[in-house]
């Protein structure tokens, strides 16, 4: 190697031969727009909180790939390199540095995105330098380790088969005690079930209570539904190293269940990345078109409330509320307003947080990185702006429609003193469910029994 | 009028628009050569929008300046925005009328709002080079096509400002210098990033489309529900 410039490490050329496999024209569209007029740089959860240091600006970042697409792909920056700012990357420390801007100081959140003029999506091509870099290997630790989980386990944590069957027979003792009804059951791969619902990893391993309220809720609606044993997980970490091969095969994985236990809808629970992954890039990734409806759980439990199929009680929840908008959500699949129709019905006092919808900040925790410990204090002196939303709210607890979320708040609330419960709204229906007619029913019957058997 | 000024406002920009639309035509070629990417995604959000919907909303946005946050909270960098681009309308406007329409500029209304537009423009553009040098972001985000094409505009915008009364009995020096750096801007502008309005239709109804589908766009702001 002579100086580094003249020969291309191994891993350097691979990453500039697949970046023309993966250049579409929304993406070149978005490589070329750019007039780097800084309209975007406010924007970033990451500006703000690193006044003074334009190595965090959207543009500033964007160029770091822009480069490469203008060296290789783009006659201008053939003509006249230099003039537009174009070059190439040679070795593997370079390929490392650009490691650490693709993942450690960008969430992927396209704020940027809907604030720039000309329609620049840096969070999609951002998206795509990552998984250029996952081709040869170059990624944070974390972030290999939760890909191989899902590439080997089926799902993002390691969960095998029988803790998670174990987990769901778990809750299910748990939704008979509550409910007092021994006959109550969280079905496992029951067929023909009008919904087939699939959670986060992280409700098994540390929030199984969620798998609890959730079933209280089908159970009180008298729900025909189902959990598959199998692609029972509906988060991708596709989506967050930006390889489209994981994110297809995690995607086909969740359809072919459904498909397999002939169900009639598939049902998410509530997560903004799982969410976006599956009912709306799943598709794309997996290059398949799914045939079922697909909704998020924020939808089905709003709708058991409108139809009649639960009642609920929101002094059940005193206290004051917020929402946090997932990014993923709300800004890349408008699920903004059932949320919030939902949890004015399940709270007495429910503030906005401003700005909110699809101009709401990044918890911190988007784009995985939650799995990349080594950019842990960058991740939290970035949520400045997030606990500033949080404190001016003037809440006792932020609810949120992700796992995600629920952990990168937490961060935020400890770090900052923010003062704050964190839950999600699932959590809240159960707890406002109106039960005591069906529960003094089945405590008769269950009593009943209880006399028969002694 | 001298030959060579007859040359510069007739054959030279000609000839520089020509070598401009081919230039054009084969980026745009260039550009249609890449695959759009398909998008099988169901639709998502409240399901009053669609793809069209949110292409239209995506395209007007930028007359639209409270749909944006960036241009909602900086209301002076949006009128720089307008003010330079109307200047670039009125110059280019003035490119064509000198040579092809000079009984136009008879009436003193016209010169006076194109040197109005041309001259706010030329202010904006002297605003904006010290914003490109003294802020640290600009600084670092700009490269040499960005210092360039700015400081071309902005000298072409005060020597249209100057040539707006087609006035050559003082010297031709003012009109000689416009079409020069008329013909210049011309072929340059396809290399650099001055061509980014031929892109903005295709990045904003890309968004749009995308955002549209999945209920993003219209942004909403104001619940859309009724049940509390
Ligand atoms: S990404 Fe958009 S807003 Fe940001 S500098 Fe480029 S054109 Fe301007
Ligand atoms: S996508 Fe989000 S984190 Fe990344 S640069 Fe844009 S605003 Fe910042």
């Amino acid at each position: 190697m002579n100086n580094g410039k003249d020969v291309r490490s191994y891993k350097a050329q691979k990453v500039i031969d697949r970046m023309g496999q993966k250049l579409s024209r929304q993406i070149v569209g978005s490589l070329t727009a750019c007039v780097h007029c800084g309209m975007c740089t406010d924007s970033c959860h990451y500006v703000l909180a690193n006044p003074g240091d334009p190595t965090y600006a959207p543009a500033y970042k964007a160029d770091l790939i822009r480069k490469l697409f203008k060296h290789h792909y783009d006659w201008t920056g053939k003509v006249f390199p230099k003039w537009v700012k174009a070059g190439s990357v040679y070795t593997d420390q370079e390929l490392e540095e650009l490691k650490d801007t693709v993942f450690g100081k960008c969430t992927n959140c396209r704020r940027c995105t809907i604030n720039c003029p000309m329609g620049v999506d840096l969070a999609t091509f951002n998206r795509m330098a990552r998984g250029l870099l996952c081709h040869v290997g170059i990624m944070p630790e974390g972030v290999e380790y939760v890909a191989k989980e899902q590439w080997e386990i089926g799902n993002q944590m390691g969960v095998l088969k029988e803790d998670f069957i174990g987990t769901i027979e778990w809750q299910e003792e748990e939704l008979q005690e509550e409910m007092q009804d021994p006959t109550a059951k969280i079905p496992i791969d029951k067929m023909n079930a009008d919904i087939v619902y699939t959670v986060n990893p992280r409700e098994v391993k540390h929030d199984p209570r969620s798998i609890l309220d959730a079933a209280k809720i089908f159970y009180m609606a008298g729900e025909n539904y189902t959990m598959p044993s199998e692609g029972w997980d509906m988060t991708n970490f596709g989506l967050f190293n930006g390889d489209d091969d994981l994110g297809g095969a995690v995607a086909a994985r969740v359809y072919d269940n459904v498909r397999e236990l002939k169900g009639k809808k598939l049902v998410m629970s509530e997560c903004g990345h799982g969410y976006r992954s599956t009912r709306c890039e799943g598709p794309n990734w997996a290059k398949q078109d799914i045939e079922f409806e697909a909704e998020s759980s924020v939808i089905t439990m709003l709708r058991y409330i409108k139809e009649g199929k639960i009642k609920v009680d929101k002094t059940k929840n005193p206290g004051s509320y917020t929402f946090h908008d997932s990014c993923n959500n709300a800004r890349s699949c408008g699920l903004t307003e059932e949320p919030r129709e939902l949890l004015s019905l399940v709270v007495e006092d429910f503030r906005e947080m401003y700005p909110n919808r699809a101009e709401n900040y990044c918890c911190t925790g988007g784009g995985g990185a939650m799995s990349m410990s080594e950019y842990k204090s960058r991740r939290l002196k970035s949520g400045k702006v997030k606990a500033e939303q949080l404190s001016a709210t003037g809440a006792k607890v932020v609810v949120t429609s992700c796992h995600n979320c629920v952990d990168g708040l937490t961060d935020i609330i400890g770090h900052y003193n923010v003062g704050m419960g964190v839950t999600q709204l699932v959590n809240l229906v159960a707890n406002a469910l109106v039960v005591d007619d069906r529960i003094s029913e089945n405590a008769m019957k269950y009593a009943g029994e209880e006399a028969v058997t002694a | 009028m001298s030959n060579i000024l007859h040359f510069s406002e007739h054959t030279l920009q000609e000839i520089a628009l020509v070598f401009m639309a081919t230039v054009y035509f084969l980026r745009i070629k260039w550009f249609l050569k890449w695959t759009l990417g398909k998008e099988r995604q169901p639709a998502t959000g409240m399901g009053d929008t669609n793809p069209k919907k949110g292409a239209r909303y995506s395209l007007g946005m930028i007359i639209k300046p409270w749909t944006m946050e960036s241009t909602r909270t900086k209301p002076f960098m949006y009128a720089q925005f307008v003010l330079f681009h109307l200047g670039v309308v009125a110059a280019i406007a003035l490119s064509f009328i000198i040579p092809y329409g000079p009984g136009l500029l008879k009436s003193a209304a016209l010169v006076s709002a194109i040197q109005f537009m041309t001259g706010a423009a030329f202010i904006v553009g002297i605003m904006r080079i010290i914003r490109r040098i003294s802020n640290p972001y600009m600084r670092a985000i700009s490269s040499p096509d960005d210092h360039f094409s700015l400081i071309l505009l902005t000298s072409w915008f005060a020597f249209a400002s100057m040539a707006a009364s087609n006035d050559i009995s003082g010297g031709e020096g003012i009109m000689q210098t416009f079409f020069l750096l008329t013909a210049f801007f011309l072929m340059y502008v396809p290399f650099s990033k001055i061509s980014h309005y031929l892109y903005y239709p295709f990045t904003r109804t890309y968004m749009g489309r995308s955002f549209g589908r999945r209920g993003v766009f219209p942004l909403r702001k104001k619940p859309a529900y009724d049940t509390v």
